[in-house]
């Protein structure tokens, strides 16, 4: 039996799956001053349920708190130590990184080839500075590290007496973005601490209910990590609330072909696009608290319209439906009318007092020479043919990322949705309007309600490597993972897929994830160029990226 | 700190697509151009936006080139993604979606001609052409200045535009007597009807940026201030620069950042540029963040050394005269003997290098004092024999477009050879006609 538990902005949720199916939920306020005790109180009110008496095998905790500490800038002031090297400069990277951003002398080229040294008696001055100010928390990073580390490598000894904890460049993420990188380490090393304070109330609380079971933590990409990896990478963790809704939404209906998701709230309407079953993720990674990153994330498209968006129509006579809420509907003692009410006056639910949001659009109406089916009507159109236009505009903007060959240019596939799927609280009343406007065939998941919970018990562990190889230089190296190798000058393309699968596997079922195999991984770049020197082919330069895409526990559906 | 502009670029290298192997014209060119700029997060910049190229059709060719026999036969799908790389440019730019925008593509162009067999100077379709034209298609008849600042001299760009003085076509290269394609002297100056409108600048081996940049603030910007064109476009070659493998100049990824700023382009598209991890890397980076207007200060090679790139004082005397005559050359070109509203004719031979081809030219134009004149002309190879192609301009004067369809009238009856191209600008009608629709006689006497 699995357990799902999602720690909201407002609910904290609990489910319990079994193979059949859902057999217990819960559902408490999230107290947003101490998380711990909302999940001590799900806790105990799913496992006071009958079946939660029933042995747990595994516990998926999804949590606010990561998320929250950035947008609430409750953050440690963090060591933060960078070389650049020749490029852009430090102001476009040196921003919101706290009050202590060292740039040191340095650089490493696009081939990781070490072109001027670390200036180290530059960087022992900055420790000092930081040993000065207190800091037990560092973040090192230089330039194209995932090329060569060496740089990194140096600085993280340098303040390993004085550091707590350092967060490294290329352990972070392999993929070339350096300001990415950058602010990532430097989040990480920020919230790393109260992460970790949670995490061992997490532990208390999980062993108090006397729950004996593997812990993964959510991540954004819809997928989980496992709890001691969780202390290290707590980065990880942020916003994984909606990815959880998402993978939700894959357990509750089998998609498998190209789809858009649109989870309807009271504020806002957020849209999700599946292709061939699979949700897109954000290209390099997550805008999140001021600084782009390279967290791996669904790919979420908010839009400010909800069931509670206020009508208003302006002095020049121009209907706007949201963005503002400012409350619940008319029909519920609402103060504004709103989308909800028009569909009450539309006959398309009866929700409350229907009388309460006639009488309201009838008012704004006769105010503006119209009937109140009429505003109804124009309300309704508004609202679908945003959304139609704004998932329109998502989906052009997937379809239109650069690709970097011929083939993919001319021959490339699209991603052209066959299916919708509504889910949110007034999904069951806009769902078939929004299939006749956007011209699909549309479904709403059941028990969408607690999907969020349901996608946390069910989702399974993802992770992306990277792999450098120079053939030239005759070293391999998966910066995810630290692994730095010797290989021989005759290292090919597929002898780099097999090594990027094979560390892949090997480190998950060394980090809790035992179940994993070679056929969850899948390469998703796999690219050898000749490296041409004085116009004979030389060497080669590799690079691969495998993945386990994100996922759910298919026997238990 | 410049004012930031948004610029869009089209970033397409090929990676798919070689001439051969070995050739400098291979897969990896822009590899690690691409790793320099990921690296740098340049794409998130609010002010950088990357595009994806579209894809050019026979149309776009066929109102730029005599493709000859066809464009199916002298293009790859390379050729038309990389001249819809030039062609997403022109259309954010013309649409205002971005300020600035860079056709960061390969394969290269600046060496087709009007007249296209096949590939020379690693070249079949000129980006730059199919931009101009495609912009004029759509957006109406503008000025435009082309500013080349590749190693080797803009053969086809200035070949296509010789006879048209709305098009300013300026080329910076090293000297023609040391480098490929061997031409690009300061006496080109353009036909009977664009004199002066073609501009070349053969600057000496090891030039420097000190050259370079003299030659943008003393003769490049005093002419463009004259021409006033609707929009600059740069030919961004990064062949001048002092590792590249296949020249000898001295320049620097600072020195074309410079150049760019001060150029200050509407659109630019690469062309050459073979020191593919030591300079293009670099460079590419510096024309980015000048073309947006952001700070270039800290771009440098890792073996950049200044000193050791210093040109010589003889080299800036020379240079300095040199920028005195040809801006004579603009301002007052000396005239040339051709007779008002009838045919000059020349000859020309064209060799295509990369595929082995000798064409023999006799191209006619009109010397008309109303327009920049009709024109038309015969091209020889032992591949495609006798072809012709008949080019009314998009400023013709009724006489000229008329004298177009006399030609093309003509050649349905008499011309013989097996195809015949009819471009007529004006009003934007476009013929092949293949030897089978020319008269049996024509044939039966080739």
């Amino acid at each position: 039996m699995l357990l799902g538990i999602d720690v909201g902005g407002t609910h904290t949720d609990a489910v319990i799956i079994d193979r059949g199916g859902v057999v217990a939920t819960a559902k408490v306020e999230t107290d947003h001053t101490n998380l711990i005790a909302s999940l001590d109180a799900v806790l105990k009110k799913i496992l006071r349920s009958k079946s939660g008496r029933l042995p747990i095998s595994k516990i998926n905790l999804s949590t606010t708190l990561t998320t929250n500490a950035i947008v609430e800038k409750q953050l440690e002031e963090v060591g933060v130590l960078a070389v650049s090297g020749p490029g852009l400069a430090p102001d476009y990277f040196n921003h919101d990184l706290g009050e202590h951003f060292h740039l040191i002398e340095g650089s490493i080229d696009h081939r990781g080839s070490l072109r001027l040294a670390l200036n180290e008696v530059a960087a022992r001055e900055a420790a000092a500075d930081c040993q000065r100010n207190r800091l037990k928390v560092f973040a090192v990073v230089s330039k194209f590290s995932p090329r060569n580390p060496d740089i990194e490598q140096a600085l993280a000894e340098l303040v390993s007496a004085q550091s707590d904890f350092t967060t490294i460049g290329h352990r972070i993420s392999g993929r070339l973005n350096f300001p990415r990188r950058l602010a990532t380490a430097y989040y990480n090393a920020a919230v790393w601490r109260r992460y970790n304070l949670f995490a061992d109330a997490i532990a208390q609380s999980i062993k108090k209910h006397k729950l004996d079971a593997p812990i993964n933590i959510l991540k954004a990409d819809g997928g989980t990590i496992d709890f001691e990896n969780s202390r290290k990478n707590p980065i990880q963790t942020i916003l994984s609330g909606p990815a959880a809704s998402v993978m939700g939404i894959i357990a509750l209906s089998s998609i498998t072909k190209d789809a858009i998701i649109l989870d309807i709230g009271g504020t806002t309407t957020d849209i999700a696009i599946f292709a061939d079953g699979a949700p897109l993720l954000e290209k390099e990674g997550v805008s999140f608290g001021g600084r782009a990153t390279s967290v791996r994330a669904i790919g979420t498209h908010s839009i400010g319209i909800g069931g509670d968006s206020t009508i208003t129509i302006s002095p020049e006579g121009k209907l706007m439906v949201g963005p503002q809420r400012q409350g619940p509907p008319l029909a519920l003692n609402g103060p504004q009318p709103t989308l909800i009410d028009a569909c009450n006056v539309k006959g398309l639910c009866d929700l409350g007092d229907p009388d309460r949001s006639f009488a309201g659009l009838k008012k704004l109406a006769e105010k503006n020479s119209l009937t109140v089916v009429e505003l109804a009507d124009k309300v309704l159109d508004l609202a679908l043919t945003t959304i139609r236009a704004e998932a329109g505009k998502l989906l052009e903007t997937i379809n239109q990322r650069p690709v970097y060959t011929v083939e993919e240019v001319v021959h490339g596939k699209k991603i052209n949705p066959q299916r919708l799927y509504v889910m949110g609280g007034p999904a069951a009343i806009l769902a078939p309007l929004l299939g006749r406007i956007f011209d699909l065939e549309t479904e709403i998941p059941n028990n969408f309600a607690v999907a969020n919970a349901i996608g946390a018990a069910l989702t399974k562990t993802t992770m992306e490597i990277e792999l450098f190889a120079d053939t030239g230089k005759k070293t391999m190296f998966i910066p995810n993972l630290d692994i730095k190798r010797k290989v021989s000058s005759s290292y090919s393309l597929s002898d780099a897929q097999q090594d990027g699968v094979n560390e892949l596997v090997k480190y998950l079922r060394e980090n809790g994830h035992p179940e994993v195999t070679d056929q969850d991984v899948s390469v998703v770049e796999a690219e050898a160029f000749n490296m041409v020197d004085d116009y004979a082919v030389g060497s080669k330069t590799i690079r691969v990226s495998c993945q386990i895409r994100p996922g759910i526990e298919e026997e238990i559906k | 700190m410049q004012t930031s502009r948004h610029l869009g670029v089209i970033f397409f290298p090929a990676y798919d697509w070689a001439i051969s192997p070995t050739h400098p014209e291979r897969e990896e060119r822009l590899l690690y151009t691409q790793d320099q700029l990921r690296e740098e997060g340049l794409f998130d910049l609010p002010n950088i936006t990357e595009y994806k190229p579209e894809i050019a059709t026979d149309a776009d060719l066929e109102r730029t080139h005599f493709c000859f026999p066809g464009p199916g036969e002298v293009s790859t799908e390379s050729h038309l993604v990389a001249a819809g790389g030039a062609i997403k440019a022109a259309r954010l730019v013309m649409e205002k979606q971005v300020d600035r925008a860079f056709a960061l593509v390969r394969p290269p162009g600046h060496h087709a001609m009007k007249v296209v067999h096949g590939n020379r100077g690693f070249c079949n379709i000129n980006n730059e052409a199919v931009l101009i034209e495609f912009i004029r298609e759509h957006y109406g008849h503008k000025k435009i200045a082309v500013v080349d600042t590749d190693c080797h001299h803009g053969d086809g760009t200035q070949d296509i535009y010789w006879h048209d003085p709305d098009v300013l076509f300026i080329s910076l290269h090293q000297d023609g007597r040391t480098l490929y394609p061997g031409s690009g002297f300061s006496d080109e100056l353009g036909g009977p009807t664009a004199r002066g409108k073609t501009i070349n600048i053969p600057l000496p081996p090891n030039t420097s940026d000190e050259g370079f940049l003299y030659v943008i603030d003393n003769l490049v910007q005093p002419i463009l201030d004259d021409f006033k064109p609707d929009l600059i476009i740069n030919s961004a070659g990064q062949d001048n620069h002092y590792g590249d493998p296949i020249t000898n100049m001295n320049f620097s990824a600072q020195g074309y950042a410079k150049l760019n700023e001060k150029l200050n382009p509407d659109i630019a598209v690469l062309e050459g540029g073979y020191s593919i991890q030591g300079a293009l890397p670099y460079v590419n980076l510096g024309i980015i963040l000048a073309m947006a207007g952001l700070d270039y200060s800290r771009v440098r090679e890792p073996d950049y050394n200044p000193d050791e790139l210093r040109q010589s004082r003889q080299i800036t005397d020379y240079i300095e005269k040199l920028c005195d005559l040809t801006l004579k050359n603009y301002f007052k070109p000396p005239p040339l003997k051709v007779k008002p509203n009838q045919y000059d004719s020349r000859s020309k031979s064209v060799y295509y290098d990369t595929d082995g081809i000798n064409d023999q030219q006799l191209e006619q134009i009109m010397v008309c004092t109303k327009c920049s004149g009709v024109r038309h002309l015969t091209s020889k190879t032992h591949s495609n024999s006798t072809c012709m192609g008949i080019e009314i301009p998009i400023d013709a004067c009724q006489r000229c477009r008329d004298e177009g369809y006399r030609l093309l009238d003509e050649a349905r009856r008499n011309f013989k050879g097996n195809t015949v191209k009819f471009i007529n600008r004006r009003e934007q009608e476009y013929l092949t006609i293949n030897e089978t629709e020319l008269t049996p006689m024509g044939r039966y006497y080739f």
